[in-house]
């Protein structure tokens, strides 16, 4: 944070041997300005959605449509559109919260720690095919997962798991971005010598896993953590298409539920009365949301400090 | 130790492509002889070429944008360190919290002039009503900013942290020589950023082809029937599901694979971002 201090004089220095260097200093400013508004308008543009769906459900349908949008309207709001969701299919919202904590637990865990082992064991141990290995990591990792959706809808039919937690659980505990991260960390912010040290005084690779590199990688396990959680609670496509009854539902996906059954956001859907109006759906929306955005900013500092730059720099 | 997770990489990485490999060689009640006729069924079905133009356009309206705003944004973002740099990433990175289904519930509301925070926006553009907005010529666009404010966010934060790892020496070195920001920007950061860039490019790309959440709720909801077979994997999902065709599904599903796959080895053996990192032989 001191390099502002030390770029300033800098850059007046350069354009003070400049011809006219009072009018360049204007220019300087207002360039100066200039990026300051971009930088503050693409902010505000950034937080205004949320900031809007935080104070949405304060307030009832009607004060939606005539309320200043960022006028706050009630806390009590927030509860009488959270029970109107609670009669919604007999509180299967709850079911769907329970499953969406238990599924993303449960994935965290496995997707972690399978990953951790791969990429120690790519990183510092002999194994036969280890460059072939990486090569189809690095494939996986960039095809985006949506890509093997309907292929693993087929092979998941074939093996008899359509519709039960474990379709979901195992499919998305495959995570070659997180093999690559481990693989990468173990492979430059731990020091070769450290693990064969271990190996010359007679520590076998588990031994050398759990006493030197594991108590190393907290910091690895965290971002692993990170960006696992974050794909896998708002993952919509690969749960919607592996389960097919409502209570085994994710949250995302019964997010989708609840926008095709009211007729808050289409009044073509039909003329039933339901309590599901704009505000529940925004409540609705808001719980899918808030865990991503609390895990994004206590997180902060990890991406503050470049995932990219830190983690494929030679 | 590899053991576990080179269970889940054959189970859930390879066998599917095989699966879905011998799936698309069945037999459907539209092909009852099977075969690599399905892929041509699949190509020449009257939904496939639609989807291909939606998917293309939405593809030239995403990724370019995404590559000029986020470079220039991180750019921007690197010219103005100070404490003020660290709210205006966390405000950045808001917005991919509002990712899939949240981010079509979202911007249903942004762009819903009765309600929208944007509603004096929208009235001063003369749209009093969703449905003006909500059009099948402007769907490419919508979804292309829906997608475009869930991912640049954060990218600009990614892009900012390589920006970081310029060392200080070169950027120290011009500036003596005379350069202003603007021309170290262009001239330096850009270049050395570029490796990221096109790595972002390709993985955006890859994604975007894929594109499905979006269609497929608004069609399923809001405006029903709107986005129906809009892009190519809700084609290859009504193959499956509602046409019971799995072999056509699991064809159109592999070619779409492919362009991935094809995108992954570009970025891994002909762009030097993984350079040293023991992938490519030495």
């Amino acid at each position: 944070m001191t390099t502002a201090v030390e770029t300033r004089p800098i850059i007046d220095r350069a354009t003070a041997h400049v011809e006219m260097p009072e009018k360049r200093n204007t220019a300087g400013r207002v360039g100066h300005t200039a990026v300051w508004i971009v930088l503050l308008v693409y902010g505000l543009l950034s937080v205004i959605p949320m900031v809007w769906l935080l104070i949405a459900p304060s307030k009832n349908a009607t004060q939606l449509n005539s309320d200043n949008p960022f006028s706050f309207g009630s806390f009590a709001n927030y509860g009488a559109a959270w029970e109107h969701l609670l009669t919604f299919q007999n509180g299967v919202i709850i079911q769907w919260l329970v499953n969406s904590v238990v599924y993303s637990f449960a994935i965290v865990v496995l997707s972690c720690v399978s990953a951790i082992l791969a990429g120690y064991a790519l990183a510092a141990t002999a194994i036969p095919f280890k460059r072939t290995l990486l090569i189809v990591t690095l494939v996986a990792m960039i095809i985006p997962p949506v890509a093997l959706v309907i292929p693993l809808f087929i092979e998941i039919s074939t093996l008899q798991l359509f519709d039960t937690p474990a379709a979901v659980i195992l499919t998305s505990s495959f995570y070659p971005f997180g093999v690559f991260l481990a693989y990468i960390y173990f492979t430059t912010s731990i020091p070769k010598e450290l693990y064969e040290a271990a190996k010359v005084d007679g520590a076998g690779e588990f031994t050398t896993f759990w006493r030197i590199a594991l108590p190393l990688s907290k910091g690895l396990f965290g971002m692993l953590a990170f960006f696992s959680f974050s794909a896998t609670w708002v993952n919509y496509f690969l749960p919607y298409v592996l389960l097919g009854s409502a209570e085994n539902y994710t949250l995302p996906v019964g997010l989708g539920v609840l926008f095709s059954s009211t007729p808050a956001l289409n009044p073509g859907n039909g003329a039933q009365q339901s309590v599901i109006g704009r505000p529940e759906i925004a409540l609705a929306g808001l719980i899918v949301a808030i865990p991503i955005l609390i895990v994004f900013l206590l997180s902060s500092r990890l991406l503050v400090r470049g995932v990219l730059a830190g983690s494929v720099k030679s | 130790m590899i053991a576990p997770y080179l269970v889940l990489l054959t189970a859930f990485g390879i066998i599917p492509v095989i699966v879905a490999a011998i799936t698309s060689m069945e037999p459907s009640t539209l092909n009852p002889g099977g075969g690599p006729l399905n892929y041509l069924q699949a190509l020449q079905d009257f939904r496939f070429l639609p989807a291909l133009g939606n998917v293309g356009i939405f593809l030239l309206l995403y990724v370019p944008s995404m590559l000029i705003v986020v470079a220039l944004m991180s750019l921007l973002l690197d010219a103005v360190r100070g404490r003020w740099n660290l709210p205006l990433r966390l405000a950045y990175i808001v917005p991919a919290s509002l990712t899939g289904a949240t981010s079509v519930l979202v911007w249903y509301f942004l762009l819903e002039p009765t309600l929208s925070p944007y509603k004096d926006v929208l009235h001063a553009l003369g749209i009093t009503q969703g449905g003006q907005i909500w059009t099948s010529g402007n769907l490419a666009w919508i979804f292309a900013l829906m997608a475009f404010f869930t991912g640049a966010g954060n990218w600009i934060v990614v892009q900012y942290g390589s920006l970081q790892s310029i060392s200080d020496d070169i950027l120290e070195a011009a500036r003596i020589d005379g350069a202003n920001a603007w021309q170290i920007g262009w001239h330096i950061k850009l270049p050395l950023i570029k490796k990221y860039l096109v790595y972002m490019g390709i993985l955006v790309f890859a994604a975007g082809l894929q594109v499905f959440v979006e269609p497929q709720l608004i069609s399923s909801s809001v405006y029903p029937g709107l986005a129906s077979n809009w892009s190519l994997n809700q084609l290859s999902y009504s193959f499956a599901f509602q046409s019971n065709n799995l072999g056509g599904a699991a064809a159109l599903s592999l070619m779409l694979l492919i362009v991935c796959i094809i995108g992954a080895v570009f970025v891994i053996f002909r762009t030097d971002f993984f350079e040293g990192s023991g992938v490519k032989e030495k």
